[in-house]
């Protein structure tokens, strides 16, 4: 009888174990959810509320505009970090897949059997590297000047959400402490009582301390690094643009010499349509060629 | 065996000069001036399109013989006529002239065969009168008959409903061969028919236009096999045929049509006429005719115009056979498997063995090499380029996925943040989009064409390369069988083909690269154009335009790590003041070991542990996170600043100092609690020593002092000493905090046991 209870218990505390690992898990799984609002977050931790307003609102409100405009910089920032990335490796992918077309072809035995065609290979492939080389120079540029910092300033914010954290971390214990104090407050002056009273109140005073000196901080600081984006991205922007102007002049300048060599010029794209239809019509004429 | 080279041997036409001659070409029949024969080569030129014609060739065979009979009896009815007259006028002659003398008789049977001459003389140019009206009539009618069918009928046709499939491509060629008839009749009505000028006129304009006609009349001929089949199919649905038939009764009534091909067979009909119209003609004309020359010209041009057309239109089918890929599952591929193909793949594989092994010479056609090489290599070429321009396109579309305008910095202020957004927008919606639609259809579409026109050729090559195997086998056979001369027709047939066409579609195709590269490097040109203004548009309002690159760089690369040098300033006084642990309450068992950490070294030794830390060496210390120690000694034994001697609050061990950070007290530390906690009793009676005169516990935790007695350890935690031998005392107590026992460290001993207890004797 007494073995099969104890048995039964140690299976309830299994099934629980069970059931609160459980939980835990799903706690954990929508806390990987990025919880950006900080105030509700602790809120089911109910560690007993103070009566007292210790934090105003206009302090909490202005707290919370201020890392919500973080918060959104943030995500913005490693927005534009990847985009830019990405579409810079778009960018090398293609001056590469324009040079592989003219060193295939410049490759191809075509090349052996018609010196024309060697010569305008030969012409297309000096373009096109140029081009890839300009392009990497560019690319080089802008990870210099505008990827890097992007970057850099995106490392900035985990410290900034841990200094957040920590400061709801300290108000927690400060909420805590603080209505400990007020039970005690509340009770009868009684010896033990008062002496609980006065330990409560030392052990108050540093964390109070502690809040308030982190909470300046950051309300002193947040917006300081809110308004440094003009200054650190303005070059990064300008660089960006100056960069795209010297390559795309360049750019110009080479094309226009391979259009002179290898083009006919002054075709408009109908004419072309034209005369590329012309050609595969006659081909398709041909008896050899399948048309379908 | 020679193999035909060419489709349109230049010599073809010289020896066609002899209408009774055989052509050269293989299918060249003997011609004779006879109708009849004439009749039997013209469906020896249908042969090749299959049974399915032949049956169709009925009808009409049946049809013109009937009216050529007819022909041949009015143009004998007239022949009487003049014949008679002759008769006539001899009777008369007689009776006249019956008293007459020999010599007279004699000079009127001269007369007479000189009348006769005349007469003949008349026949001859009436009968040649009838035949040229016959050419002119026939063609006249045939003209009318064609635009019957494809004005009254096709539109009749098209207004069924549903409009029968594929409609437009049975009367797909059919205007040509009308044009070139009515130029044809134009021509031949700007004479008389009884002008002398007539005839020639005749040869004259038909040798102008032959090159038109055979261009005409040789796609008509080559899609006639589709059209047959197109009516065919036509005649599975009953109901549509009904209605097919009776709308080509209305509009011909007097033709006794009865389906489409009747009209639509007329121009194959028609072309092979014209040889035996020509040649009726040449027959019935003088040889002293100034045209009879001419006229035996054109009649062997006419001739040599069906050849090359039949020879145009075998090509075509062969060609058609083989161009295609079949699309065949494996499933299909098993059912086709017979004997017949297995020994014939068999055969190509042996032989194709024995060219590898080098037993047998290889047929070697250099011109076809020549060219199956420059195909390959334009053929790989295609491809590659294909595939690249498609991975440009690729990475294209990714630049332009990338929304790199789409950020919000509120910097609505900044000229270079707003700058730029306009720019990538312009970019993304209009100056990229046009270029990749630009390339795409002016670079990618037609790539993508010509790649599908690539198989056709290639099909072909493979083909004739196992015809020729096949070939081989059978090339030095006296005497071929009716199969094996197939092969070796379809080879040859291959074979010339091949060379006749490879060589405009290797330069077609070449051009066609070449001018879609200049496209390329075209497009490119726009687009850099394009981009140039719009970034530099912009860039001049910039507040930094004014400096030259170098200096710009310098500005901007300087400007860049200022940014980061006061970024990372600030993100250490974050770190610092904001990042430093925080008072957190501590736990009450670390609480109590803080105290006592305190009240044993001072608040200034008390440090904490920043991650766990397992101990790997001799002596290390198992600590897990934020767990306190004090500090004892700031190196090991052996002088190693980085290890740690410290207390974890009764524990004693090595930490490498790296885990360690100095723990801040709260400002103002709350003074030690009133009652520290004091560990349990001393257990004085697990060992037994003696201690006489313990000094007094101090806060210094160094001593000099030396061994009293000697003393043997008697585990890990305890070192021997001999008496008198000098020990530092790094504790004066044990861990415990018992103070018969002390922590030291013995010099001497090469690895002193530091975490030991040893009997302590003498004094200071």
């Amino acid at each position: 009888m007494r073995t099969s209870k104890l048995w039964l218990t140690s299976c309830l505390e299994l099934e629980c174990r069970v059931v609160r690992r459980y939980v835990c898990r799903k706690i954990k799984i929508t806390a990987g959810h990025r919880r950006r609002k900080i105030a509700p977050k602790m809120s089911w931790f109910k560690i007993g509320q103070p009566k007292k307003q210790i934090v105003s609102k206009t302090v909490e409100r202005d707290f919370e505009r201020e890392y919500d405009k973080l918060q959104k910089l943030e995500d913005q920032t490693k927005k534009l970090h990847k985009d830019m990335k990405k579409s810079t490796e778009a960018d090398l992918a293609m001056s590469k897949a324009a040079v592989k077309i003219s060193v295939d072809l410049l490759n191809n035995p075509l090349c052996e059997q018609d010196q024309a065609f060697l010569e305008a290979m030969n012409a297309l492939d000096t373009a096109m590297k140029r081009m890839d080389s300009f392009n990497q120079e560019k690319v080089t540029q802008i990870q210099k000047t505008v990827i890097d910092p992007l970057k850099k300033y995106s490392g900035v914010f985990p410290s900034l959400n841990m200094a957040v954290k920590r400061r709801e971390q300290a108000l927690q214990d400060y909420k805590r402490l603080q209505s400990k104090v007020e039970k005690y407050e509340e009770k009868d002056k009684t010896g033990p009582v008062m002496v609980k009273l006065h330990q409560a109140k030392e052990e108050l005073r540093p964390v109070k301390e502690d809040f308030e000196a982190k909470n300046k901080q950051l309300l002193d600081e947040m917006p300081k690094f809110y308004q440094s984006r003009i200054d650190y991205f303005q070059p990064s922007f300008e660089a960006l643009i100056r960069a795209q102007v010297v390559y795309f002049t360049e750019m110009y300048k080479i094309f226009n010499d391979l259009t002179d060599q290898i083009d006919q010029a002054g075709m408009t794209d109908d004419q072309r349509q034209k005369e590329t239809e012309a050609k595969l019509s006659e081909l398709r004429a041909l008896s050899i060629v399948a048309d379908d | 065996m020679e193999v035909p080279r060419r489709l349109h041997p230049p010599t073809l036409t010289l020896t066609l000069a002899n209408a009774a001659s055989a052509p050269p070409c293989a299918i060249g029949p003997k011609q004779k001036s006879s109708r009849r024969n004439g009749m039997r080569q013209r469906s020896r030129l249908e042969k090749h399109g299959g049974p399915e014609e032949e049956e169709e060739e009925a009808a009409p065979e049946e049809k013109v013989p009937s009216e050529e009979d007819l022909l041949e009896e009015t143009s004998q009815l007239l022949d009487i006529s003049p014949a008679r007259h002759s008769r006539l006028s001899s009777e008369d002659s007689v009776s006249e002239e019956t008293l007459e003398s020999e010599e007279m008789l004699e000079e009127e049977a001269r007369r007479k065969s000189e009348e006769e001459k005349a007469a003949a003389k008349e026949r001859e140019a009436q009968r040649q009168q009838m035949s040229v009206e016959e050419l002119v009539q026939s063609e006249r009618s045939y003209l009318r008959m064609l635009e019957l069918s494809t004005v009254t009928i096709r539109s009749s046709l098209q207004k069924l409903q549903p409009p029968p499939a594929g409609l437009d491509s049975m009367f797909l060629y059919i205007q040509e061969v009308m044009d070139v008839s009515t130029r044809l009749l134009s021509k031949l009505d700007q004479f008389q028919p009884g002008d002398p000028r007539f005839l020639e006129n005749l040869c004259e304009s038909f040798l102008a236009l032959s090159s038109d006609i055979e261009a005409a009349y040789k796609e008509y001929l080559a899609n006639y096999t589709h059209v047959t089949v197109l009516e065919n199919g036509y005649k599975q649905k009953e109901a549509l045929w009904r209605e097919i038939v009776t709308i080509v009764k209305s509009a011909a009534p007097e033709v006794n049509a009865s389906s489409l091909s009747f009209f639509l067979v007329m121009p194959v009909q028609r072309i092979a006429r014209y040889p035996l119209l020509l040649q009726t003609i040449q027959k019935h004309t003088d040889p002293a005719h100034p045209a009879f020359a001419l006229l035996e010209q054109t009649a062997h041009t006419s001739v040599a115009l069906n050849c090359r057309i039949n020879e145009y239109k075998r090509f075509r089918e062969v060609a058609d056979k083989y161009k295609k890929t079949e699309n065949l599952t494996i499933r299909d591929k098993m059912v086709r498997l017979n004997t017949h193909s297995i020994a014939k793949k068999t055969a190509r594989f042996s032989q194709h063995i024995k060219h590898e092994t080098g037993m047998a010479p290889k047929v070697v056609d250099e011109e076809f090499d020549a060219l199956e090489g420059f195909f390959a290599v334009l053929d790989h070429g295609i491809l590659q380029l294909l595939e690249n321009v498609e991975t440009y396109l690729l990475n294209l579309q990714g630049f332009l996925e990338c929304r790199t305008e789409e950020f919000d910095f509120d910097m609505d202020g900044e000229k270079s943040a707003v700058s730029y957004k306009e720019i990538t927008t312009a970019l993304r919606q209009w100056v990229l989009p046009t270029f990749e639609r630009r390339m795409r259809t002016l670079i990618h579409k037609p790539l993508c064409a010509l790649r599908d026109l690539l198989v056709g050729p290639r099909n072909l090559i493979r083909k004739r390369f196992h015809k020729l195997l096949d070939y081989e086998v059978i090339e030095g056979k006296a005497s071929l069988t009716f199969d094996e001369q197939e092969v070796v027709n379809t080879y040859k047939t291959l074979n010339t083909l091949l060379l006749n066409e490879l060589p405009r579609f290797n330069g077609v195709a070449l051009q066609m690269i070449w001018s879609m590269l200049g496209t390329f490097s075209c497009l490119h040109k726009d687009l850099t154009a394009d981009m140039e203004q719009l970034f530099q548009s912009f860039a001049q309002q910039l507040p930094h335009s004014f400096l030259s690159d170098s200096a710009f760089w310098e500005w901007a690369e300087s400007a860049v790590l200022d940014g980061a040098r006061n970024l990372q300033a600030l993100c250490q006084t974050v770190e610092e003041t904001l990042n430093a642990p925080a008072v957190q309450p501590l736990s009450p068992s670390s609480q109590r070991c803080l105290q006592q950490l305190t009240g044993k070294h001072g608040s200034g030794k008390i440090y904490q542990v920043t991650s766990s830390v397992v101990g790997s060496r001799d002596l290390d210390l198992n600590l897990t996170k934020g767990e306190l120690v004090a500090i004892i000694s700031g190196a090991d034994t052996r002088g190693d600043k980085r290890r740690w001697l410290v207390d974890a609050g009764g524990r004693r061990g090595y930490v490498a100092s790296s885990k360690l950070v100095r723990y801040h007290q709260a400002a103002e530390n709350p003074p030690p609690s009133p009652h520290p906690s004091l560990p349990e009793s001393s257990t004085g009676n697990r060992r037994y020593s003696y201690s006489p005169g313990a000094p007094p516990l101090t806060s210094q935790p160094c001593f000099q002092v030396w061994a009293a007695y000697s003393f043997t350890a008697r585990g890990n935690h305890e070192v021997s000493l001999q008496a008198g031998q000098p020990v530092r005392v790094l504790e004066p107590h044990d861990k415990r905090g018992n103070p018969e026992w002390n922590l030291v460290e013995v010099s001497l001993q090469c690895s002193p046991e530091l975490q030991s207890r040893a009997a302590l004797s003498g004094g200071v």
